[in-house]
């Protein structure tokens, strides 16, 4: 059944926790449990939501819940999946999910996060990509894209931000093969709770990389945080998408489907003028933002529908 | 049933009786021969257990902390730099109380590169919050897996052991071993039941969370004082072992001539088995040799090294382990267990067997011969000596 | 030593100016300063502290303060009840507020505007810097001479001639209040203030207990306060401990709060699902209606955890029919 705001469990498995207001990551980590339900078992690895969520005595979440260190959250995951089903006291309706940040995902737990899915264990893992390391106050990642200023990506006279585009973190996943893999974010949240549902139905390993935005890190308001995450998608910056492994879709090397194809992008320039991580971006620069998106829109409209 | 084992082998069929249910395997030099013996038996189906090909020690550990988590019995091993890259998850597993049991093949640490024996490894992580144990030989490796689940697992212990096999001079050398029969493990070892640290689908909990400066100090209070019930808990156990298997271990030290000893060297590991056999020659010459060895480096044995020293008018520290600018990590130990004590004899540290170098019986006799120099001169002179390279029996 | 605690939510520059502070305070030789932030895991948002420590000699007690010379708010919701127990004797609270200081019934309590003063001058209610130059009119140790160097030295070129501004207005001002007030820290002072009698308590301007119409949520599995002692030899053996355990609400975070209009709610719970706090929750259909219920005919199908709710407004964001509105919690109260 595709849930929705009626629908979806009254539970609130994330509740109480320290976020900052309008924080864009506790809202994935909210719902997704709501689709999980309270026999879940969460690992997140230290990062805003783990710092947030577990001081003891002040605990946030109401299922079986754990920090992992920072690069094993995949590892972890692995770890519990194997020890519950070498004991048989798995749950049909209990999975294994791991929460990490953008860092936790695509720099420190790549490795890990690898092994997990070339293993196939039958976990889910949720990367809320909030664009920065936003725990330890807002430095580059691999998932920074181009042109955000962050404390370690000044804005200055000779850079203006970040140099580097954002690493393609879901097809470094998807050419694993891996079993389920799917990219969403917080604004379009019927969709994100879709694939949480479908992926908590699929068994072997699955992947969700859910675009979280981070008002503190962003520089925009507290209230926008929902809105701003579907003028990514508008704008193409970000795209909803999903791809299926060899295993469900049965087409060697899987399959990549675009669930959304706007037929016109949102403007790129307003998107990033209301951030004031992007303040300093110049024309050309937009200009390049802009290029960049359509050579990806390409290749994706191309091969993906 | 009698069996010509390496220690690798021996301690993966110590493993395989303790039934663990989840084992997170990794190679590396000296230790590969345990997690490939430990497939074997797992595809074999004499070991009933979730195998997981890790892609690296710091996953190793942190899937078996995993595992622990959800209450299986699990097992991983490493060496050296595996050790060193798993460090930041000793710590974890220590500080959650994490019963797991992991085998350390000593080896050097790099630089340079070396994949033979010392100690330098899990001393380097005696600070880590695990319980140390260093075998000897291939049977007490075998056993000490045993026991030393049975050990971690204890209510009042609860804390994660490392079991440490000389790399080489045990992992790869092959000696009888008594393999217990499967009942008689079974009868020593019961399932783990985790008492108050596991997920749980009725009663859902946390684990391991923060803790602010209002409440850490607690945790590490405890974690502290529960690691200082193992001596009590270990000679439980060694006794239980006797009545089963029919072998009695010594717990934190096994010493030798230590009663009417003038003359002391305190070591840990194989190296044990080498001194042990000088000691009666020495006495034929009139040195009243003793000997000391280590089993247990965490918890520190403090008074039961004092106990035996009591009497004593030399001593010495033989290991394979140089804390760089410092001392032997053990000499620093045994040092202060000694001054706690108000032992106030000689004391010198002989540093040997780096990187896999030999120890020979003409090394120990002049090691000797040096403790009686400091005893009767009442003097230690150089406090730190490294065997092959100083001058090691203080001649003028 | 003089002791400066400040009480602010993070984000809103309360460690800039406790650091400002220290750095003005110890340009000249001779003259020392310590100024840190209290570190803790709440976000922006979140109440927080920062420290300056003055003195004239080095100081080694890195400490947080438990008692000031001069405590200060940047935002008034977080003067609670216990203000007057972080105050030494005849020391002053000064705090963001545009109410007048006599609003406060306590003559230790200074208001400043400060977001007045600071939009301004900088076009947005930044208040941190305006208490750079009000405690230069209380404080004898500070001259505003000093403050502008440290502005210089340790912020942004662009942020120095308005934030200067900033601190000549707020230190001008502060002077008259200044003057009628004496000089702190002295005894004689604070007996003059009244402050050995007993402290007439400053309302608290945000309830955090729940609203007399309080509905309860729906039965499910949520996260709950508990009370009670929590024993080390119990909890601390392992870290593993009830999921769910609550020990403090988030209520203090917030200085506006939403309100449902229910008559123009349409039940789409969009609030509810975007809400990243949890903190909107359905209102379970009514099984008999009671008298208090057909009285308030209207009643919305969603209400406010007002424990728990952030005041991020997200939920006013996503509703589309114009049924959520953002209102201060000062007004909230006074209705």
């Amino acid at each position: 059944m595709a849930l929705n705001a009626s629908t979806i469990s009254d539970n609130e498995l994330f509740f109480g926790h320290k976020a900052c207001a309008g924080c864009g990551g506790s809202l994935a980590v909210r719902a997704a449990l709501k689709v999980l339900g309270p026999h879940a078992i969460a690992a997140l690895p230290a990062g805003c939501m783990s710092a947030v969520g577990f001081n003891f005595p002040q605990l946030s979440f109401a299922n079986n819940a754990m920090i992992t260190p920072f690069a094993a959250t995949a590892a972890v995951l692995t770890g519990i999946e194997a020890g519950l089903r070498a004991q048989g006291k798995k749950p049909d309706d209990c999975t294994v999910v791991g929460f990490a940040g953008d860092g936790g995902t695509a720099d420190i737990g790549l490795q890990a996060l690898s092994g997990a899915i070339d293993r196939n264990d039958d976990v889910l893992y949720i990367c809320y990509d909030n664009e920065a390391y936003m725990n330890t106050g807002i430095q580059k990642s691999s998932l920074t894209p181009f042109g955000a200023k962050t404390t370690t990506t000044p804005a200055g006279q000779h850079a203006h931000g970040c140099l580097t585009n954002k690493k393609n973190l879901f097809q470094i996943v998807a050419a694993h093969d891996i079993t389920y893999a799917a990219t969403a974010s917080v604004g379009y949240l019927p969709d994100f709770v879709r694939k949480v549902e479908r992926a908590r139905d699929i068994h072997g390993t699955r992947f969700i990389h859910v675009m979280a935005p981070c008002p503190t890190g962003w520089g925009c308001a507290v209230d926008e945080t929902v809105d701003i995450a579907r003028d990514i998608v508008d704008t193409g910056l970000w795209y909803l998408a999903e791809f299926e492994g060899s295993a469900i879709s049965g087409v060697c090397g899987g399959k990549f489907t675009l669930n959304r194809n706007p037929q016109t992008f949102a403007s790129v320039e307003a998107y990033l003028k209301r951030q004031g991580r992007f303040r300093a971006l110049d024309e050309c620069e937009i200009a390049e933002i802009e290029a960049a998106r359509d050579a990806a829109w390409e290749v994706m409209r191309a091969s993906w529908c | 049933m009698k069996q010509f084992l390496s220690g690798d082998e021996a301690f993966a069929e110590g493993v395989r009786l303790a039934r663990p249910q989840v084992i997170s395997a990794y190679p590396i030099t000296p230790q590969t021969v345990v997690v490939e013996r430990l497939s074997e038996m797992v595809e074999s189906g004499q070991l009933n257990a979730e195998y997981v090909h890790v892609e690296s020690e710091h996953s190793a550990l942190s899937c078996a902390i995993g595992a622990s988590a959800t209450g299986a019995r699990t097992f991983t091993a490493t060496s050296s730099q595996g050790l060193l890259y798993m460090a930041e998850c000793l710590t974890y597993a220590a500080g959650g109380r994490f019963p797991i049991v992991m085998m350390n093949a000593n080896r050097a640490t790099a630089l340079p590169w070396n994949i033979y024996g010392d100690q330098r490894d899990s001393l380097a992580l005696l600070d880590h919050g695990w319980i140390q144990a260093y075998a000897k030989n291939n049977q007490e490796a075998l056993d000490m897996a045993l026991m030393a689940y049975a050990l971690a697992e204890d209510a009042r212990v609860m804390t994660p052991v490392m079991v440490n096999l000389d790399g080489f001079a045990l992992t790869h050398t092959y000696e009888t071993v008594d393999v217990p029969e499967q009942a008689q493990a079974d009868a020593f070892l019961p399932p783990y039941e985790p008492a108050a640290n596991s997920f749980n689908f009725e009663h859902p909990v946390n684990i391991g969370y923060s803790a602010g400066p209002e409440y850490n100090k607690y945790f590490k209070y405890w974690e502290h004082r529960d690691m200082l019930a193992a001596p009590t808990v270990i000679e439980e156990i060694e006794t239980h072992f006797a009545q089963i298997f029919g072998r009695r271990y010594t717990g934190m030290l096994e010493t030798a001539h230590t009663d009417d000893a003038e003359v002391v060297l305190v070591t840990l590991g194989s190296i044990a088995g080498l001194a042990e056999s000088v000691l009666e020659q020495l006495r034929e010459e009139g040195i009243r040799a003793g000997l000391v060895r280590i089993r247990y480096m965490r918890p520190f044995p403090k008074d039961e090294l004092a106990h035996v020293l009591m009497r004593t008018k030399a001593i010495g520290v033989l290991e394979k382990d140089i804390s760089f600018g410092g001392e032997g990590t053990v000499f620093t130990n045994v040092n202060s267990a000694l001054l706690q004590a108000g032992i106030s004899v000689p004391t010198c540290n002989f540093i040997g067997g780096l990187g896999g170098d030999d120890i020979s019986v003409d090394d120990l006799c002049d090691i000797y011969r040096a403790l009686v120099r400091m005893a009767n001169q009442q003097s230690a002179g150089e406090h730190v000596r490294f065997i092959g390279i100083d001058n090691v029996g203080g001649h003028e | 030593m003089i002791e400066v605690l400040w009480h602010g939510r993070g984000g809103q520059g309360a460690f800039t100016a406790a650091r400002l502070l220290g750095a003005a305070a110890s340009l000249n030789e001779g003259k020392y300063a310590l100024a840190f932030p209290s570190f803790g895991p709440e976000r922006r948002g979140a109440p927080m502290c920062a420290f300056t420590k003055m003195d004239d000699a080095p100081l080694g007690d890195r400490s947080a303060i438990k008692q000031a010379d001069f405590v200060v708010y940047l935002d008034e919701t977080l003067l609670g009840a216990d203000w007057d127990k972080e105050l030494k004797p005849g020391g002053v609270v000064l705090i963001n507020s545009t109410k007048p200081s006599a609003a406060f019934g306590d003559k230790r309590i200074i208001a400043l505007d400060a977001d007045g003063i600071s939009t301004e001058h900088l076009g947005r209610p930044i208040p941190n810097t305006v208490f750079l130059g009000a405690l230069c009119a209380f404080c004898d140790r500070l001259e505003p001479i000093d403050v502008h160097a440290a502005i210089r030295l340790y912020m942004a070129p662009k942020l120095h001639d308005k934030n200067i501004a900033v601190v000549d207005a707020a230190c001008a001002l502060a002077n008259q209040a200044a003057n009628a007030f004496g000089e702190v820290g002295t005894q004689d002072n604070a007996e003059a203030l009244g402050a050995t009698e007993p402290a007439i308590t400053a309302a608290p301007t945000q309830s955090v207990s729940a609203p007399s119409s309080h509905t309860p949520r729906p039965q499910s599995v949520i996260c709950t306060l508990q009370t009670g002692e929590l024993d080390p030899q119990q909890f601390a053996h392992t870290t593993c401990f009830s999921a769910g355990h609550l020990v403090t609400k988030n209520a203090g975070w917030r200085n506006e709060r939403p309100v449902i209009d229910a008559g123009a709610c349409t039940g789409c719970y969009q609030c509810y699902f975007y809400c990243p706090d949890g903190a909107i929750y359905k209102v379970p259909a009514q099984g008999t209606t009671t008298d208090a219920q057909s009285h308030a005919a209207l009643r919305a199908p969603v209400a406010v955890d007002l424990d728990f709710c952030k005041g991020c407004g997200v939920c006013v964001s996503v509703c589309k029919f114009n049924a959520l509105a953002m209102i201060q919690e000062s007004e909230a109260n006074g209705a």
